[in-house]
């Protein structure tokens, strides 16, 4: 094969969207004209909706079928996609082109174990004759190598037994598979949390040096591609309008627009300046979880295979895992992803079988979860769901009071206008669909639902992750404020050590389904004493470090 | 271990309580109708004291909760009585009609899975296309004409123009098997008409969906082709949205199945149904009511047994 400088050339590439109202639409890209060296890492970084995912779905041949090119070529170690047949471009998918996507979580199929699905990649394309043992061992090495040691035990499970990470390294596994020339990566660690995100980047840059794939890197923040990235572009409205080296765009951007990019980045330095309240240790702890152990089953019919040993029906996730949490604390709860936090927090709310025991001191905890978008029900008002929450509440009785329909109708209105205004939203919010609601908004919502029953803690598990800088440090304002005002307790999971250190006065880090360290925070931060503390100090310094 | 053994105890137990409950409707709803079968029997000629005997005879003047339990064993042990109508043993009777109303059924669903699943697969590979606007067209229609006119509308066709199946005629199992088939498929045609327009806009629209989702984009970039996604991915996936449906489809064809046999004039479980209540035959009337109840309640439970062993994630709840 003849060696190309560029490995991918994207010649002056026009796309749109032609409907037949609207033949000739704005078009989607506009004139992308770009390379990728053989062996590079090229950012390709925008905000949503300007094109980087269409680039990406051109050069790989998966655009939707509306989607029409045109003008322009592109050319992949110097033939042109365009003008090959589907069946010929097929070919090229997973064996010269591997593709890595955002959603971790719904990108691999439910019913399928993780090596069956790997393996599809492997007969799907008929040259590479391999024997079942030998394509059993080429999954079980690239299975090591994107950092599974127990890679045996990973080809039984189902999607929903991993983490969000763990998927994306079997996704990660299955694009580098038949080691593709040219790794397409759409946003791949934008659903992930600090500590995977950098072991996610680390592990694409090696497959780049180990096994000489090209990777294109698709994101919209610019933090990530520091220190990843050899070349970065920027993207705005279907354009290139900057390309640099990528030192060079993050010390000194030339386009007023990379700048932009640059400030959005830092934003989480805001939440600086909340000062922790003081909390009494001596207090009896509103919930008291010991020992507790839990885990997800496997099938069936694996079960009676591997009836021989009596605990390999069971994965653990979480290994006698006990804690406290105190009247009016702030408690921080980081870890990395399959660290098994949200399986802790499942296991204290009941919500999955478990051993151990788990004491609540009042019977009302409130849950807030991560994403706000499909927690609230679309079709009813902010209203119906305050009323929801309050008539679930056992409280609900004493809240309405006695008295007449009207009277009781009255006091519930009153109550959760209180509520909501606590959380920053009017009394015109009451008459809202969950869709007329932002992000934040709706997060709020979810504050609201959880303060109208007035509970003693909250667990609330990531819920700042979906959201922009600004909004979540509105969100962290609103929490202390609750903290400091209703004298609710937090149980605060989360992967940013910035929050933890600036609101939460003590923290539980976990590791492996274990607690590897817990007190202070301050003593925890500055000086950890566990393994797992380190490494998500040391990745949130790698990403945040001297941008902030 | 507790996720998935005590799901399916779990649901066995549901079984169990669900059955008891039926059995307790069932007697309950047939104590409760006024009239007394005695009298019905010997007709209105008869003595007070003639009427008062068969009342001893039949067990009509033991305790209600007595007539329960005599009545619930002889249900599980499928020895429900002496029909009143035919003097025979009703578990005979009913032995001698089920091969008609469950074979119909039976070859009902095999025509609607056959039919709607290759029928939604070409129509959800191109939405919105001509022959897909026209399936859906036709599947309205369909599914607004209720079995007993499509069964008319059959036997028109079939015996008028075309001449194909000898309508009414009944051959046995036990004579010609084949030949019991063929004089069921129409009426089988019949019950699986608005079926098939049912199971085929449920599953083009689940396929329709499953197509879009992520993990056929991941298989896409695998490189894997159209064929093997929608056989390993896509039709998987959206069958187990599918299983609940064909056991809803499954106990409607068998209801259905009751009054096409008045149509086409076969000896199954629906015309021995009417004739009994016709009757007020209260052992042969419970006990085709309570079995049929059991049989759509058995298929519920193996749906949802099916349903957990096809998708990994309900064993979890």
């Amino acid at each position: 094969m003849t060696r190309h400088i560029h490995i991918v050339k994207v010649h002056h590439l026009t796309l749109s969207f032609p409907t037949r109202k609207n033949p000739n639409p704005k078009p989607v890209l506009d004139d992308v004209d770009f390379g990728i060296r053989d062996g590079e890492i090229l950012g390709l970084i925008g905000n949503s909706g300007c094109g980087k995912t269409m680039t990406s779905l051109a050069i790989a041949g998966l655009l939707p079928e509306n989607a029409e090119i045109t003008s322009g070529s592109i050319k992949f170690a110097g033939k042109n996609l365009l003008e090959m047949s589907p069946k010929e471009r097929r070919a090229m998918l997973g064996k010269d082109i591997g593709m890595i996507f955002q959603e971790p979580s719904t990108a691999l199929d439910p019913l399928m174990v993780i090596g069956k699905q790997l393996e599809e990649v492997l007969t799907a394309h008929k040259e590479n004759n391999l024997s079942k043992e030998e394509r059993r061992q080429a999954i079980i090495d690239m299975l090591k190598l994107v950092g599974f040691p127990n890679a045996e035990e990973i080809m039984t499970r189902y999607p929903h037994q991993l983490s969000g990470g763990q998927r994306q390294r079997v996704l990660i596994a299955g694009a580098a598979l038949l080691k593709p020339r040219l790794l397409i990566c759409d946003e791949p660690t934008s659903s992930l949390d600090t500590v995977t995100t950098i072991s996610i980047l680390e592990l694409l840059k090696e497959l780049c040096h180990k096994l000489h794939i090209t990777i294109l890197f698709i994101s919209h923040d610019l933090s990530v591609v520091r220190g990843f990235c050899d070349r970065v572009m920027v993207m705005r409205n279907g354009k290139i309008v900057d390309r640099d080296t990528a030192s060079d765009i993050l010390t000194n951007p030339r386009n007023a627009f990379t700048a932009e990019l640059l400030t959005n980045a830092r934003l989480d330095t805001r939440i600086l300046g909340f000062e922790p309240i003081k909390v009494d240790y001596e207090k009896e702890p509103v919930l008291t979880a010991k020992d507790i152990t839990a885990g997800y089953g496997r099938s069936l019919f694996e079960n009676i295979k591997n009836k021989k040993s009596k605990d390999a029906g069971i994965n653990m996730v979480l290994k006698g895992v006990s804690l406290d949490v105190y009247p009016n604390e702030i408690l921080g709860l980081i870890g990395g992803s399959g660290s098994g936090k949200t399986t802790l927090i499942r296991s204290l709310l009941g919500l999955l079988p478990h051993t151990g025991t788990v004491s609540i001191k009042s019977d009302r905890i409130g849950v807030i979860f991560q994403d706000p978008v499909s927690c609230l029900n679309p079709a009813h008002t902010i209203k119906w769901h305050m009323l929801e929450a309050l008539n679930a509440s056992s409280r609900a009785k004493e809240i309405k009071g006695t008295g007449t329909y009207e009277e009781r109708k009255a006091r519930t209105r009153a109550r959760i206008i209180e509520v909501l205004d606590i959380c920053g939203l009017g009394e015109e919010y009451l008459t809202r669909h969950p869709n007329e609601l932002s992000g934040g908004q709706r997060q709020r919502v979810a504050i609201a639902m959880c303060l109208v029953q007035d509970p003693s803690l909250i667990i609330a598990d990531e819920p700042f992750s979906s959201l922009d800088a600004s909004s979540s440090a509105e969100l962290l304002k609103l929490v202390t404020d609750i903290n400091r005002e209703q004298h609710t307790a937090f149980l605060l999971i989360t992967h940013n050590i910035h929050i933890v250190r600036q609101i939460a006065p003590r923290v539980i880090v976990m590791s492996d389904g274990k607690i590897c360290e817990e007190g202070i925070t301050s003593d925890v931060l500055n000086d950890p004493k566990s393994e797992a503390a380190s490494a998500l100090l040391a990745a949130e310094r790698q990403i945040h470090g001297s941008l902030s | 271990m507790q996720g998935k053994v005590g799901y399916f105890v779990g649901k066995l137990v549901e079984l169990l309580v669900t059955l008891l409950l039926v059995s307790l409707l069932v007697f309950a709803a047939f104590s409760i109708i006024p009239g007394d079968t005695a009298r019905i029997m010997l007709g209105p000629d008869a003595s007070e004291a003639q009427v008062n005997l068969l009342r001893t005879q039949l067990g009509l003047d033991k305790p209600l909760v007595a007539r329960y339990f005599s009545w619930l064993f002889g249900i599980l042990t499928f020895n429900p009585g002496t029909s009143y109508a035919y003097n025979m043993s009703v578990g005979e009777l009913i032995s001698q009609r089920l091969p008609v109303t469950i074979g119909m059924s039976a070859i009902a669903m095999v025509m609607v899975v056959l039919i709607s699943y290759p029928l939604a697969v070409l129509s959800a590979r191109k939405p919105g296309r001509l022959g897909d606007q026209v399936c859906s067209v036709i599947g309205h229609v369909l599914f607004a004409i209720p079995p007993y006119v499509a069964s008319l509308l059959l036997i028109l066709l079939a015996s008028s123009l075309f001449s194909l199946v000898t309508v009414g005629n009944y051959v046995a199992p036990s004579d010609d098997f084949s030949g019991f088939v063929g004089c069921l498929l129409l009426p089988s045609f019949a019950i699986a008409l608005p079926k098939i327009a049912m199971s085929f806009k449920f599953l083009r629209s689940s396929i329709i969906e499953q197509r879009a989702s992520d993990y056929v984009r991941t298989s896409k970039s695998h490189g894997l082709s159209d064929l093997k996604i929608l056989v390993r991915h896509v039709l998987p996936n959206s069958n187990v949205s599918s299983i609940t449906i064909i056991s809803i489809i499954l106990s409607d064809i068998l209801g259905g199945s009751l009054i096409v046999e008045q149509v086409f004039n076969l000896p199954g479980l629906g015309r021995l149904l009417l004739s009994a209540i016709s009757r007020r035959d209260f052992p042969l009337l419970s006990g085709i009511v309570f079995y049929l109840a059991f049989i759509t309640v058995l298929l519920y439970f193996l749906s949802d047994i099916l349903a957990a062993i096809t998708d990994p994630r309900i064993r979890l709840k």
